[in-house]
């Protein structure tokens, strides 16, 4: 792969790893929608916080995926805004519920820094952010 | 929901998964057969997801059966998006998210088995 100099044209995200990536962030797009969209619809009374938390990261998880497959450089910012905010929710998410337990009655995508989908929701933003400062 | 035909889809797609990680170690855009390969696997899919819910609407347990259905949807839906998405750029980037799709496939099927179970 060519090295990029400092005047050559930003690379875009969605190609060589970046397909990989996209389809990485597109699978917990789907899966975050999903899960939210069963416990919202079945049980919300049961851990209402940790439902619209679910939610709230299905709506990330769906913004960095479009924008990432995008690539643009609107979109560019738009993924660095949702992978920032995916950062500080899984970490925050991951804290608190160790925390507060008590609060987070059911688990949601973040919980325990994403320990029921093998820490992967953990290491994503990382990757991501780091993607894209290496395609500037 | 357990038993020999979920063993035959956890063995296939991590064969499939295999030959397709293979591919990306030698370079290789995406091609015929593994796409014939992957359709092999989506044809098990989809006899899961006809079983699956012919299984559920037999029984009378209770467990979280929307959550069943949408991982059985989720596996149909799986491996042609992958191949789509794969499909759009034509070389081992391609490849690797099928090599990826096929990968997470067991992990899916023991998903599916564990909504089935009521474990969670």
């Amino acid at each position: 792969m060519a090295k990029t100099g400092d005047r050559a044209p930003a690379r875009s995200t969605s190609h060589g790893f970046g397909r990989l990536l996209v389809a990485v962030y597109g699978l917990f797009a789907l899966a975050a929608t999903a899960r939210s969209a069963v416990q919202i619809a079945t049980k919300f009374q049961v851990a209402p916080l940790a439902y619209l938390l679910s939610a709230f990261a299905a709506v990330v998880y769906i913004v960095a995926t479009v924008s990432l497959a995008r690539g643009d450089a609107a979109s560019r910012r738009v993924a660095t805004v949702a992978i920032s905010i995916e950062l500080v929710g899984v970490i925050t998410v991951g804290a608190s519920s160790e925390l507060f337990s008590k609060a987070f009655p059911d688990a949601t995508v973040w919980t325990g820094f994403g320990s029921g989908y093998g820490f992967v929701p953990l290491v994503l933003p990382f990757v991501g952010l780091w993607w894209l400062r290496h395609t500037r | 929901m357990t038993g020999p035909y979920a063993t035959a889809i956890t063995v296939v797609a991590l064969a499939l998964a295999a030959w397709a990680f293979g591919l990306v170690l030698a370079n290789r855009p995406l091609g015929r057969p593994i796409l014939a390969g992957g359709a092999v696997l989506e044809a098990l899919l989809i006899g899961f997801l006809i079983g699956g819910i012919a299984q559920l609407a037999g029984s009378h347990r209770h467990f979280a059966r929307a959550e069943f259905v949408l991982y059985l949807l989720a596996c149909v839906a799986i491996p042609p998006a992958a191949a789509a998405w794969g499909w759009g750029e034509r070389n081992r980037a391609g490849t690797a998210v099928l090599a990826a799709a096929f990968l997470i496939m067991p992990v899916m099927v023991i998903r599916v088995q564990q909504v089935w179970a009521g474990v969670g």
